[in-house]
């Protein structure tokens, strides 16, 4: 399967870059970015980065129906060359059609607003072996439930059963491992006997485009799945993790979407105005004053698009690498943003840097700064997924 | 006592909250002294209820004595509806010599010959606002009285603060109103927020504000946290400036507790960095929403703590000084540096 072309890692000029201590010595994914000292740590050499430029945002169309579901996967390169309303052609805009992907599970992962954390590698995790994982968790859950465990989960008088699943075509690429959805169903008190069961929690874990060298350096034995998210009572949510760090071995952490993040999330969906409407493009600051204010600020998506494009403009006619056209840098992302602010300074006189930027949503999906993503457009789930893969790699503490 | 009234009681007794139960019922003044007695207030609201619907059967209640419940508690806690601000214009000759009696007249006389069913009760206040409840029917149906209408006006300003008016009722409100006022036009205020309170403040600025003068310095007291003498010494009287022009900006004090702001802007987008975008002929188009449990104080404290420069220019300013909370900014439109103050000297 022909990789397609990596990210540029580029120094970025100032701001993104974010330090963080470190004694393992194992290799870790931030050695694989640069070239820091084994022996420790010397703030302002050695710096965590995300990745600072990546590929234009593609409409992965993942469910298209396909005659033979079963295997082929092919690529079809289709170079679109749009002219825009100043006549001015930009960049190819790839699509690829890849197997098909379960409906059920899509329609599952676009509607819901997910509660993300990041996975440290699991041991001994088979992708073979999920059904006795459903038996073992829903025993799991039952014993817990016996020693105590407050469950005011709808229907905690029957059982809960567990389904382990996984979704294929989500991978990316060779080195990633399938995406697993768990779902927790349960039987409401007094059902009938054909009535079906209700689903209360469901949650994923998954891998998008993890950087490979961090992927080949991980010993023997270890899956790397580093995003999950979850959905459903807090209680089951806990339970799940606390098997998953019994039986692999692993550790959950909370995943906050910084600002950086959040910021290449407005970019990359407002790349997609064309493709498919925004219908609005709206970020949510809070400033830290008493007591608290917090701006809305909504943009309408065809301005915000036009913005996008003359930053975008600027950078092309720049760089003469063709290679270049199909990918995103961070600085465009970052200068989109500051003329979104500036043009606010400019009224109001209140820079937007000295807050939080806690929110942007768009029809295509939202993104909370607490960790909450909900990707409400299929086409635009890969993309999304990957630039989450890595804030979870990165923010793993080994 | 019919159906819709005993629906009215059922309603009125779930918004009032169980402290504010027996003053309100107090204030009512109808129950007799024996019957008050018989209402144990400790026990659950639904019982309370379930008494009191009794109790006015047994005095045989109609909707109007209700009606009159509802408007004492609703004139005690006025906060949990919107209220929009309505400005009356064009005084004529006449308008200082309306008082009470006659508005309650012309108003009444004005509504009823517009739109034939219509329940209206007028009440004074004793902060000289008048209250009026207005419950609406047609030319088929009786009025209804869960989906009233709440007006609140001070005779002798040209403000008038409204709740819950749908599009087909506000001209016939408008129309009475500018009658029974001696006013010739009404126009929406463009304020609008949860607490009656607040906007009213706001509007006839009952709230302290600073007036620019050229020596300050009394405020260099103040400010007793001295963690540290030398960036005291520094920063002491930067700060203080700042303190000055945030208090001249938005008032000193408790301000008025105003929960929103909305901002349409429809302006041009110029940036020296962007050329692209600095050329085109249209508007660049966002609305932008300021939020807070006290947006008014939120706002003092981003001009005090430098997070807002030039608080007197910008357009967060409009807010105290228009008395608005809605504003649509064009490029043709005055920017607030239109409307600094002359300093008086």
């Amino acid at each position: 399967m022909e990789r397609l072309q990596s990210s540029v890692v580029r120094t970025p000029p100032n701001s993104t870059v974010v330090q963080r201590r470190s004694k393992s010595y194992r290799q870790s994914y931030r050695s694989c970015l640069g070239a820091p000292s084994r022996l420790g740590l010397t703030p302002g050499l050695t710096a965590r980065r995300l990745n600072s430029s990546r590929r234009a945002l593609k409409s992965h169309v993942i469910t298209v129906s396909h005659t033979n579901p079963s295997l082929t996967i092919f690529y079809v390169l289709l170079n679109l060359q749009r002219e825009t309303l100043n006549g001015h052609v930009f960049y190819p805009v790839l699509f690829l059609l890849k197997e098909k992907v379960n409906p059920e599970h899509l329609a599952l992962l676009v509607k819901t607003e997910w509660r993300l954390s990041y996975v440290t590698p699991l041991h001994q995790f088979r992708h073979t072996q999920l059904k006795r994982y459903s038996r073992q968790l829903s025993a799991f859950i039952a014993a817990e439930k016996q020693q105590g465990v407050a469950m005011e989960v709808e229907g905690s008088q029957s059982g809960f059963r567990v389904s382990f699943s996984v979704v294929q075509g989500l991978a990316a690429t060779d080195d990633d491992a399938e995406t697993v959805l768990i779902q927790i169903y349960s039987t409401p008190v007094f059902a009938r006997q054909d009535e079906p069961q209700k689903s209360v929690w469901s949650g994923w874990l998954t891998c998008i485009n993890g950087n490979p060298e961090y992927l080949e350096s991980l010993p023997k034995g270890f899956t790397c799945l580093p995003l999950f998210g979850g959905s459903g009572a807090e209680v089951l949510t806990s339970l799940v993790k606390s098997w998953f760090q019994r039986t692999f071995d692993c550790c959950f952490g909370p995943l906050e979407i910084n600002h950086t993040s959040l910021q290449w999330l407005a970019a990359l969906w407002t790349n997609c105005h064309t493709e498919s409407n925004l219908q609005h493009l709206k970020m949510i600051w809070t400033l830290p004053v008493v007591p608290p204010l917090q701006v809305t600020y909504t943009v309408n998506p065809q301005d915000a698009w036009e913005l996008w494009m003359s930053v975008r403009k600027d950078r092309l006619e720049r760089t003469e690498e063709e290679a270049e056209a199909g990918s995103i840098d961070i600085e465009e992302v970052v200068r989109f943003v500051q003329g979104l602010k500036s043009h606010f300074y400019r009224h109001f006189r209140l820079d937007l840097s000295a807050g939080n930027l806690n929110q942007v949503s768009t029809t295509l999906g939202s993104a909370k700064s607490s960790g909450k993503i909900k990707i409400s457009n299929s086409r635009y789930m890969i993309t999304t997924l990957t630039l989450l893969t890595e804030c979870a790699l990165l923010k793993m503490p080994i | 006592m019919d159906d819709s009234a005993r629906r009215l009681l059922q309603r009125i007794m779930r918004r009032i909250p169980a402290q504010m139960l027996k003053p309100t019922l107090d204030k009512w003044g109808r129950l007799t002294a024996a019957q008050r007695q018989s209402m144990d207030f400790t026990e659950s609201k639904w019982a309370l209820t379930e008494k009191l619907l009794a109790i006015c059967e047994e005095n045989e209640m109609t909707v109007k004595h209700i009606t009159e419940l509802e408007m004492i508690h609703v004139i005690e806690n006025p906060d949990h509806c919107m209220w929009y601000a309505l400005q009356l214009m064009d005084p004529e000759e006449d308008v200082h010599s309306v008082e009470l009696t006659q508005f309650k007249e012309q108003f009444k006389s004005h509504l009823r010959e517009l739109i034939r069913h219509v329940s209206i009760k007028i009440k004074k206040h004793t902060d000289e606002a008048v209250w009026i409840r207005i419950a609406w029917g047609d030319s088929f149906s009786r009025p209804n009285h869960l989906k009233p209408t709440y007006v609140v006006h001070h005779l002798q300003t040209p403000y008038v603060f409204v709740t819950s008016l749908t599009s087909k009722l506000k001209p016939l409100l408008s129309q009475a109103l500018v009658l029974s006022t001696r006013y010739q036009a009404i126009k929406d205020a463009s304020l609008s927020g949860r607490k009656l309170t607040a906007i009213r403040d706001l509007l006839m600025r009952q709230y302290q504000q600073v007036f620019p003068t050229k020596y300050p310095s009394p405020l260099a007291e103040n400010d007793q946290n001295a963690s540290n003498i030398l960036i005291n010494k520094e920063q002491a009287e930067l700060a203080a400036s700042r303190h000055q022009k945030a208090r001249e900006a938005f008032g000193d004090g408790m301000l008025p507790q105003l929960q929103s702001a909305v901002y349409k802007l429809e302006t041009k987008f110029r940036d020296h960095t962007n050329k692209t975008m600095t050329e085109r002929e249209e508007a660049f188009r966002c609305v932008v929403k300021f939020a807070s449990t006290n947006l008014l104080e939120s706002l003092r404290h981003c001009a005090s703590s430098g997070i807002a420069s030039t608080p007197g220019t910008s357009l967060l300013s409009s807010i105290p000084l228009k008395g608005r909370n809605y504003f649509v900014i064009t490029d043709n439109s005055p920017g607030p540096s239109s409307q600094t103050r002359q300093p008086s000297n």
